[in-house]
């Protein structure tokens, strides 16, 4: 009874959270019309209750689920009695309702902290920031109280529920959604601000400054998410690869491409006061793209494994989307000349004229997969033929530009800003250069004849020796005070966390374009093995010695034992398992892995027959275990920087003057 | 300064061409009849699973289309004669690469063009707006030794930036 008086909680909670996300709306823009500021504070306090209100519908709908509360139509097919404990966290966005919840969840908060944090609340520009986020929280707040009612319920209850996808029982999958959606919901903060300035007029105004945490803040969510969804895929999914170019998966990699741009772009605005047009179309499309891949996954309009179940939801969308990009560009032509930069480039080769070609080439990368992704539409539209378009479409369009943008990653910091001696240059570059060479020559004496391989390990040794040596250099100031190599090295990432601590984070990006460049390496065998037979992947021979079945609630177990051994010699044992759910009535592999920073042994059962012979997958994927260690690495980086405190350069863009440490000038 | 457009143009050319020649040495040569059954289950969309390649489909009917493709292979078929066979039984729709010619060709050509639009920004537009901006600065503006003013200023700064270094206790 108590339970079902908190999913009763519910529907009013959405629908208070509802009335005041419109109250805040009116507020802000009444105090922003009639430069009203107590009017812009009761605003901020709507929107705070609108996300009170909102974290109470959340806490409701979690309460059901873990009262198997099946009166509600959510808890029925997302969740059942014999779901572990924190699969059941899990389920709230396990379906389409829970994750728009917890998506609204996301902005009402960030919108509030936001808001509430700036450093100057009252100001017009923030008054209009806080209208638009209040207007988004509508958006999806009318969702949740029309086609996507979590708190539904059914007319015939049932006694158990269907249960969460097997797929979606696994670790990553209950920090994997949370960290996706923290990105792209995230991205909300920077553009109501951008809009905000600009609505305001306000174009002087360092909106960037202000939301650059909560930039890296989303941006770095996204890319462990995107990271973890790739682990998770590779753990789970048993076709022994860890990113598939499926639509869903592009949808969350489009806006980290245009934020990663933006992220680079906006140091010139903060250092030169440029690029001021570029930034806010940027964090436009940035959201846009995040939007976009919302309706993606509601709508049902491409066919994806990570889709939710079709429906009338992802119509909203295309409406919304419409009035924020008409509306953004509306605002950007309209400040068009207030938004020209003050300052031009100096010279051809500047940092600046290096950022530029790396956004050029990152908003291209956008683009081709935005393109890739939608082909299947267009085509559909103007010849009848449904045809889908997969990695090796992708593979062929984006690896070239990311090696160009991986090149980049090098060059960038070599290259001083405003202008730079072609001698000092020609100095700076020659040891990385020289790597790069010497990389490339001991893979071709090795006998890699992949052009493609040997330009992204060369590229690798050309970008990892570029950034040591920043951080040399910057070392080499510390170390003239006196301290040891590591204390001076360490100095130099904490002095300047922004600088160096990206420097880390391209390091990270290093190691995980290895991990991808050793996938040229894959080697994949099948084989339908009797026990006791054997089968050979890469070095390796693999005997299936025979299947062990037990039983739990959920599923039933199928245990394949599978010797390995190398050169003859044993190097262990492998348990992959071909299971069936219950609940679902559906079978699920589970992959058995053997990972050392060489390669990654990969097996998995994809059926037994009932006399026990199995059919096997098996994969050597070369390298794989760097991509993790990179996402590692890009994590600590990251880390690096938020915690760091204003950008030098923030304040010393409006006079154009740029402050570099010693070291790195020289 | 011709010559240098010209030069521009040029590099641009290779650029552009070296990316094409790196996109078509993304489709690796297949060295046994499982490597091109792999290759090929990864280009052609899975008849029983929405939006997967054969290659990533877990399902058992896409275990058997597989290996009746690596049946094929090891029969001697080339991979035109495969994809053929595969399209004339699960139509046209099965290939999930869009084809280089015909409804294909847009495909291909707008990513091309994207690219081409990014490598004429860099090597047309951002040297005009060097051109523009020395145009602009008044004479020696950039090259000027430093007054006694900015020497001190420079000083003061290189000082204080030395005083921190010495004196930082690992804060930010």
């Amino acid at each position: 009874m108590r339970t079902a008086s908190l999913a009763a909680l519910g529907r009013p909670a959405l629908l208070c959270a509802l009335g005041f996300a419109v109250l805040a709306l009116i507020l802000f823009a009444m105090s922003a019309l009639r430069r009203r500021v107590p009017a812009g504070r009761a605003g901020g306090r709507a929107l705070g209750a609108s996300a009170g209100f909102t974290v109470l519908a959340a806490a409701s709908l979690l309460s059901a689920l873990f009262a198997h509360d099946f009166s509600l139509a959510y808890v029925a097919n997302y969740s059942s009695r014999s779901l572990a404990g924190p699969y059941t966290v899990s389920a709230l966005w396990g379906g389409m309702e829970g994750s728009l919840l917890f998506w609204t969840v996301l902005l009402t908060v960030f919108a509030t902290i936001a808001v509430y944090r700036h450093p100057n609340p009252d100001s017009p520009a923030v008054t209009w920031a806080g209208a638009v986020l209040a207007g988004i929280a509508i958006f999806f707040l009318l969702l949740l109280a029309f086609p996507a009612d979590p708190f539904a319920r059914l007319a015939d209850v049932p006694t158990d529920g269907s249960g969460l996808n097997p797929l979606l029982q696994s670790p990553g999958m209950l920090i994997h959604p949370p960290l996706l959606y923290t990105g792209f919901v995230g991205f909300s903060i920077p553009f109501a601000f951008a809009m905000g300035a600009l609505v305001s007029g306000r174009t002087e105004t360092p909106w960037f400054t202000s939301t650059r945490r909560w930039t890296l803040f989303s941006w770095s969510a996204l890319s462990i998410g995107i990271v973890l969804g790739g682990a998770w895929a590779y753990t789970e999914l048993g076709w022994g690869g860890y990113w598939a170019w499926d639509p869903v998966e592009n949808a969350s990699f489009m806006p980290w491409l245009t934020a990663t741009a933006y992220l680079h772009s906006v140091v010139i605005q903060e250092k030169r006061r440029m690029l001021r047009i570029w930034n806010v179309s940027l964090i436009l499309a940035t959201y846009a793209l995040a939007v976009f891949g919302t309706f993606l996954t509601r709508s049902g309009i491409l066919s994806s494994i990570h889709t939710f179940t079709e429906g009338s939801t992802g119509v909203w969308f295309l409406p919304f989307l419409a009035a924020m990009l008409l509306g953004g560009l509306a605002i950007i032509a309209l400040r068009y000349d207030r938004l020209r930069s003050e300052n031009r480039l100096d010279a051809l080769v500047s940092r600046e004229s290096a950022f530029l070609a790396n956004n050029v080439l990152f908003v291209a990368a956008a683009f081709t997969v935005l393109w890739g992704t939608v082909y299947p539409i267009v085509a559909e539209v103007t010849t009848g033929v449904r045809l889908s378009v997969g990695p090796a479409f992708f593979n062929a369009v984006f690896v070239p530009l990311g090696l160009a943008i991986l090149a980049l990653t090098g060059i960038g910091p070599l290259v001083s800003w405003r202008r730079m001696s072609k001698g000092r240059l020609s100095r700076l570059v020659r040891p990385p250069v020289v790597a790069g060479i010497a990389v490339a020559a001991g893979l071709w004496l090795a006998g890699m004849r992949s052009a493609g391989v040997v330009i992204a390990f060369a590229l690798c040794g050309f970008v990892a020796v570029a950034i040591a040596g920043e951080f040399i250099r910057g070392g080499r100031v510390y170390r003239a005070s006196g301290d040891s190599w590591p204390a001076a090295l360490a100095h130099t990432l904490m002095r300047n966390r922004r600088r160096y601590g990206g420097y880390v984070v391209h390091l990270g990006i290093v190691l995980i374009v290895i991990g991808f460049a050793g996938a040229a390496g894959k080697v994949e065998r099948n084989a339908f093995l009797e026990p006791g037979s054997s089968m050979k992947v890469g070095a390796y021979t693999l005997t299936y010695e025979g299947r062990e079945q037990s039983s739990t609630p959920e599923k039933q177990i199928n245990d394949a034992t599978v010797a390995v051994s190398r050169g003859g010699e044993p190097v262990g044992t492998l348990h992959p398992q071909s299971n069936f759910h219950f609940a679902q009535q559906q079978p699920q592999s589970e992959v058995a892995i053997r990972t050392t920073p060489v390669e990654d042994l990969y097996v998995v059962v994809t059926q037994f027959d009932p006399d026990g012979a199995a059919a096997i997958r098996a994969f050597v994927n070369p390298l794989t275990w760097w991509i993790w260690a990179g996402a590692v690495v890009m994590a600590a980086g990251m880390s690096v920087i938020l915690s760091g405190g204003t950008p030098h350069g923030a304040t010393a863009g409006a006079t154009g003057r740029v402050r570099e440490p010693v070291a790195a000038a020289g | 300064m011709k010559r240098r457009g010209l030069g521009r143009i040029l590099a641009t050319i290779m650029l552009v061409a070296a990316w094409l020649l790196l996109a078509t040495a993304g489709v690796a040569l297949a060295a046994t009849p499982q490597d091109l059954a792999t290759d090929i289950s990864t280009e052609i969309a899975s008849p029983y699973c929405p939006g997967v390649t054969l290659h990533d489909c877990p399902s058992a009917a896409a275990t058997d289309l597989r290996a009746r493709i690596t049946a094929w292979a090891e029969d001697g078929w080339g991979r035109a004669r495969i994809m053929a066979k595969l399209s004339s039984e699960f139509g046209p729709g099965i290939r999930a690469v869009p084809p280089p010619g015909g409804s294909g060709t847009l495909a291909w050509l707008l990513p091309a063009g994207a690219v081409i639009a990014g490598a004429v920004v860099v090597a047309v537009l951002v040297p005009r707006w060097v051109r523009k901006n020395h145009d602009q600065a008044p004479t020696g503006a950039t090259d000027r030794p430093l007054s006694p003013d900015e020497r001190r200023r420079v000083e003061g700064e290189l000082d204080a930036f030395r005083g921190a270094v010495r004196g930082d206790q690992w804060s930010q």
